[in-house]
């Protein structure tokens, strides 16, 4: 089992490679652009208002 | 976007091929999850495709991206994807399985979700079954961000369970929707790339 699974490795790796996938040249920017870090803001400190997460998400749902 | 990742850090085993799987999953999963900001607009810009028909199309998300403006962009994202009370697609698995939203294939996704250790964001405004959402499962499942990295056969199945019934004509209808320009190169990227992510997994 362990042999047909190396066999069968190797094929899979080659036709990603020829159809594309393994020559995305510009890999550093291609890992750059595919990072989902989101920025936060820091919340208020004003009294009398602070903007919690569920204001912040009500806002963004509200947008239109 | 509805799913949390356990951790960012990519383990050295994973092969460069699958690495590059991964980060192609996850720049589809960006630029479907959110309007692009201006430093995705710029790191699209510098993407260089070879001639294979996925490299022509990133090749093209790279000339539009680079001459894309932001607002521009935004307001075909929105036009897309929000609109007045819907855009011009909705890219979850139980509308294009179903014709409804909230219907068995998500319940099938937060099934397999649970048992392969993947956590639902709490704070997210949309269903699991968001195109981007599952992807984003794909970039983790590959890179070991629930555990270990996912098997090739583990990968196959929830690759052909979640996405290869609908996900190429959700990406053929990107590139052909009246609003899409910059979204038009990501779904000729998305077309192709499943295309070849089928045919390697129907390898083994």
């Amino acid at each position: 089992m362990k042999e047909t699974k190396k066999k069968v490795d190797p094929d899979r790796r080659s036709f990603l490679k020829l159809a594309g996938v393994g020559t995305v040249a510009g890999g550093a920017a291609l890992a750059a652009s595919s990072t989902t870090g989101e920025a936060r803001e820091e919340a208020s400190k004003d009294s009398l208002y602070s903007e919690t997460d569920h204001i912040r998400t009500y806002y963004r749902l509200a947008r239109f | 976007m509805p799913i949390k990742g356990a951790s960012s850090e990519e383990p050295p085993t994973i092969a460069q091929e699958d690495k590059l799987r991964a980060q192609l999953y996850g720049l589809l999963a960006k630029f479907l999850s959110r309007p692009p900001s201006v430093a995705d607009l710029e790191a699209v810009a510098a993407l260089k495709g070879d001639d294979t028909k996925l490299g022509q199309a990133i090749g093209m998300l790279a000339r539009i991206g680079g001459r894309a403006d932001v607002e521009g962009v935004g307001e075909e994202y929105h036009d897309l994807f929000i609109g007045v009370g819907r855009g011009e697609l909705l890219p979850y698995a139980s509308y294009y399985l179903t014709g409804f939203l909230h219907e068995k294939p998500l319940a099938k996704l937060r099934n397999d979700m649970a048992e392969l250790g993947i956590e639902r964001e709490p704070k997210a405004s949309e269903p699991e079954d968001h195109i981007a959402a599952i992807m984003e499962s794909m970039t983790g499942l590959i890179l070991g961000r629930f555990g270990t990295p996912a098997p090739i056969e583990v990968q196959k199945r929830f690759f052909e369970t979640h996405l290869e019934s609908w996900a190429p004509y959700f990406f053929r209808d990107l590139e052909a929707a009246k609003s899409s320009v910059l979204y038009a190169a990501v779904g000729a990227i998305g077309r192709n790339f499943f295309d070849i992510e089928a045919t390697a997994f129907a390898m083994d």
